[in-house]
C-alpha cells in the first residue's frame, strides 16, 4: 500500500464522515415537531443557511417558538425565512467573524429598526463580544426609544461599559420609563450616568441655594 | 452688557423658556424644564438674617454626551431688596472613538450673572477641560478652567486645577474633588465630596467641603443637604440647607441658609405608575384573554455562580407556572413552587439573548414583566431577555 493511497483513502474516510456529520444535521430531530408539510420547507432554509455559514440555531429555535405557539406552517416558514434574511444583513454589517450569538442579536436588532450602519459602527466601537450591546439596542427600541436615540446611548456606551454595566443601563432606563419618565430622555440620562460623571454644572438638578 | 442687565437676560430667558414648556410634552423628550417656588431664611456672613422668597426656573436639554442647562433665580427679601442670578452651562464629551479605551475628553463652558439691589453686580465667563478615566462604575478626572470674572470693575482672571474620583453603586454616586483656584489675586484650595442617592420617591444631594490655604476667600468646613420628594407626576417638594463658602467666581457670599418648596417639572416626575412593568405583577382582567387565571407574571433571571441560571417567576394565585424559550427548545418547564407566588428552576441558558413566555395554569404563552416585549411573529408577545 503506498503512502499516497493511504493519503487518499484518509481523505476519502474524513470526507465521508464530515458528509455524515452534515447529514445528521440536516436532519435535526426538533423538526420533527413540525407538521409534515412544513417541516422539509424549514428543513430547506435551514440549509440553505448552513450552505451560507449562516448560523442555523435561530432558524431551528424559530420554527420550534411557532410550534410550541401552535402557528400555522405558513406564518412558521415565513418567519424563520425572515429571521434567515435578517442574519445575513447582520453578518454584512458585522463581519464574517460575528459570532453566532452576535448575528442573533444582530438580527434582533436591525428587525427592531436598526440600521446596518449602526451595526457596523458598534464593531468598530467595541473590542469585546457585541451580543448584549445588540441586545441592549433591540430592548431600548421596543420599549419606546426612537432609534436614534437608543443607538446614540449604546454606541456612547459600547466602547468602555462591561456587558454588566450595559445590562445595569438597560435596568436603570426600563426603571426610569416605567417610573414615567419618556423614553428617550430616560435613555439620555441613564447613558450619562452610567458613562462619566460629568462636570455637574451643566446638570445641576438639586434646588439651588439662596 | 452691564452686569445688572446681563444676569436680568439670563433669569428672564430661563423663565420664558421654562414656563413655555409646561403643559407641553417636551417634543424632543430630551428637554425638561424646571421651577422651583421656595422660601428660604439666610444669613449671609457679617448680614443679619433674612427671610426670602425665590423663584428658580431652569431648562435642561440633554442626549447622550451633551448637556446644557440655563437657570436663573430671583430672590426677594424681607426687606424688599431683590436678587437675581442667572447662569448658563454646557458639557460636551469627546466621541468614544477620539481617545483610546476608557478615556474621555470633556469640554464645559459656564456664563452666568448676579445682581443684589442694583448695586452689587457680577458676571464670569470660564472655560473647563477635563480628562476622564472610566472603568465601569468608577472614574477618574483630571482638569483646568480659565475665564474671567468681574465685581464691578475690571475683569479679574480666573485659573483652576483640578482631580476628582467618583464611584457609583446601585443608586448612589460618591464624588471627591481637589481644586486649586487662583481669581486675580485670591486663591485658596477646596477638598470636597458629594453624595447623590435616591430611593423610590426620595433624592438626596449632599456635600461637604473644605477651604484650606485661602487667601482672601475665607477658611473653613461647609455642608449642604437637600431632599426631593415626589408628590406627583410634575411636581415635587423640596428642603435644603447648609452653609456655603464664597465663591469669588460666581460672586456668590458666604452664608448659611435653610429653604423649602415646591419643585415642577414640564416632564413628568418619576413617580410609579402602570404603563409597562410598574409593579411586580400586572393584573389583566380574563377578558384580555390570558386564559387561565388572568395574571401574567414577572420573570427575573439570576446568574448563580456555578454557571447555571435560576429562572424565577412571581405568580400570584397561580396553581401551575410553565417557561418555555430558545434555552429550552421551547418545551415547556413545569417550575417549582418555593414560596408564596414565588416559582423557580435552575437551568443551563448560555449568556446572550433569549426569547422567553411564560404560561400560567394552562392558559396562553405571554410575555413577562421583567423582559422587553417584543411581537413574536405568531400573532403574540415574546419576552426578550439578556443574561450576562
Amino acid at each position: 500500500m503506498t503512502p499516497a493511497f493511504t493519503r487518499t483513502a484518509l481523505a476519502l474516510l474524513a470526507a465521508m464522515l464530515a458528509a455524515g456529520r452534515a447529514a445528521a444535521q440536516e436532519t435535526d430531530s426538533r423538526l420533527e415537531r413540525l407538521d409534515a408539510a412544513t417541516r422539509p420547507t424549514v428543513a430547506a432554509l435551514v440549509d440553505s443557511a448552513r450552505t451560507a455559514m449562516l448560523p442555523t440555531e435561530p432558524l431551528v429555535q424559530r420554527a420550534l417558538e411557532g410550534a410550541t405557539k401552535r402557528a400555522s406552517g405558513d406564518v412558521i416558514v415565513a418567519a424563520v425565512r425572515r429571521l434567515a434574511v435578517d442574519l445575513g444583513h447582520a453578518r454584512d454589517a458585522l463581519g464574517s467573524t460575528a459570532s453566532p450569538a452576535e448575528l442573533a442579536a444582530g438580527a434582533a436588532a436591525l428587525r427592531a429598526g436598526a440600521s446596518q450602519t449602526i451595526l457596523a459602527e458598534l464593531r468598530h466601537a467595541r473590542r469585546e463580544p457585541l451580543t448584549v450591546p445588540l441586545a441592549v439596542l433591540a430592548d431600548l427600541v421596543a420599549s419606546g426609544v426612537p432609534v436614534d436615540s437608543a443607538a446614540a446611548a449604546v454606541l456612547g456606551l459600547a466602547a468602555r461599559a462591561r456587558d454588566a454595566d450595559l445590562v445595569e443601563f438597560r435596568r436603570a432606563v426600563e426603571r426610569d420609563i416605567a417610573l414615567g419618565a419618556p423614553p428617550a430622555a430616560a435613555t439620555a440620562a441613564a447613558a450619562m450616568a452610567a458613562d462619566v460623571q460629568v462636570n455637574a454644572g451643566a446638570r445641576q438638578q438639586r434646588p439651588g441655594r439662596p | 452688557m452691564r452686569p445688572a442687565a446681563a444676569a436680568r437676560h439670563v433669569w428672564t430667558a430661563s423663565l420664558a423658556a421654562a414656563t413655555s414648556l409646561f403643559g407641553v410634552r417636551a417634543p424632543a423628550a430630551q428637554t425638561t424644564g424646571t421651577l422651583d417656588v421656595g422660601v428660604s431664611t439666610v444669613r449671609y456672613d457679617g448680614f443679619l438674617p433674612s427671610g426670602a422668597g425665590s423663584l428658580t426656573p431652569a431648562l435642561t436639554w440633554e442626549r447622550p454626551g451633551t448637556a446644557v442647562t440655563a437657570r436663573g433665580t430671583y430672590l426677594r427679601f424681607e426687606s424688599g431688596r431683590r436678587s437675581l442670578q442667572g447662569l448658563v452651562a454646557a458639557s460636551l464629551l469627546t466621541p468614544p472613538s477620539l481617545l483610546p479605551h476608557r478615556w474621555r475628553g470633556e469640554l464645559s463652558l459656564s456664563a452666568g450673572g448676579s445682581s443684589y439691589a442694583d448695586f452689587a453686580s457680577f458676571w464670569h465667563a470660564t472655560g473647563e477641560a477635563r480628562l476622564h478615566f472610566v472603568a465601569g462604575g468608577r472614574g477618574a478626572w483630571i482638569g483646568v478652567t480659565g475665564g474671567r470674572t468681574s465685581y464691578g470693575r475690571a475683569a479679574r482672571p480666573v485659573a483652576i486645577a483640578g482631580v476628582g474620583v467618583w464611584a457609583r453603586r446601585s443608586l448612589m454616586t460618591v464624588a471627591m474633588s481637589a481644586t486649586r483656584s487662583m481669581v486675580g489675586d485670591t486663591a485658596y484650595s477646596d477638598l470636597g465630596s458629594t453624595i447623590h442617592a435616591s430611593w423610590g420617591r426620595f433624592g438626596l444631594d449632599a456635600s461637604l467641603a473644605a477651604r484650606l490655604s485661602s487667601r482672601g476667600a475665607g477658611h473653613g468646613v461647609h455642608g449642604e443637604a437637600s431632599t426631593t420628594f415626589t408628590l406627583g407626576q410634575r411636581t415635587a417638594l423640596f428642603i435644603s440647607g447648609g452653609r456655603y463658602p464664597t465663591d469669588p467666581v460666581s460672586g456668590s457670599v458666604a452664608g448659611r441658609y435653610a429653604s423649602a418648596g415646591l419643585r415642577l417639572r414640564t416632564a413628568p416626575l418619576p413617580r410609579p405608575r402602570a404603563i409597562r412593568h410598574p409593579q411586580p405583577f400586572m393584573r389583566r382582567s380574563p377578558a384580555n384573554g390570558d386564559g387561565g387565571a388572568g395574571f401574567t407574571a414577572r420573570l427575573e433571571v439570576q446568574p448563580v455562580p456555578d454557571g447555571t441560571v435560576r429562572v424565577v417567576v412571581r405568580a400570584p394565585a397561580a396553581a401551575t407556572v410553565e417557561v418555555a424559550g430558545d434555552f429550552t427548545d421551547w418545551q415547556p418547564v413545569t417550575l417549582r413552587r418555593t414560596g408564596e407566588d414565588r416559582w423557580e428552576s435552575v437551568l443551563h441558558i448560555p449568556s446572550g439573548v433569549h426569547r422567553v413566555n411564560v404560561r400560567i395554569d394552562g392558559g396562553r404563552w405571554t410575555a413577562p414583566a421583567g423582559t422587553a416585549r417584543a411581537e413574536d411573529e405568531f400573532g403574540g408577545e415574546v419576552g426578550i431577555v439578556a443574561v450576562p
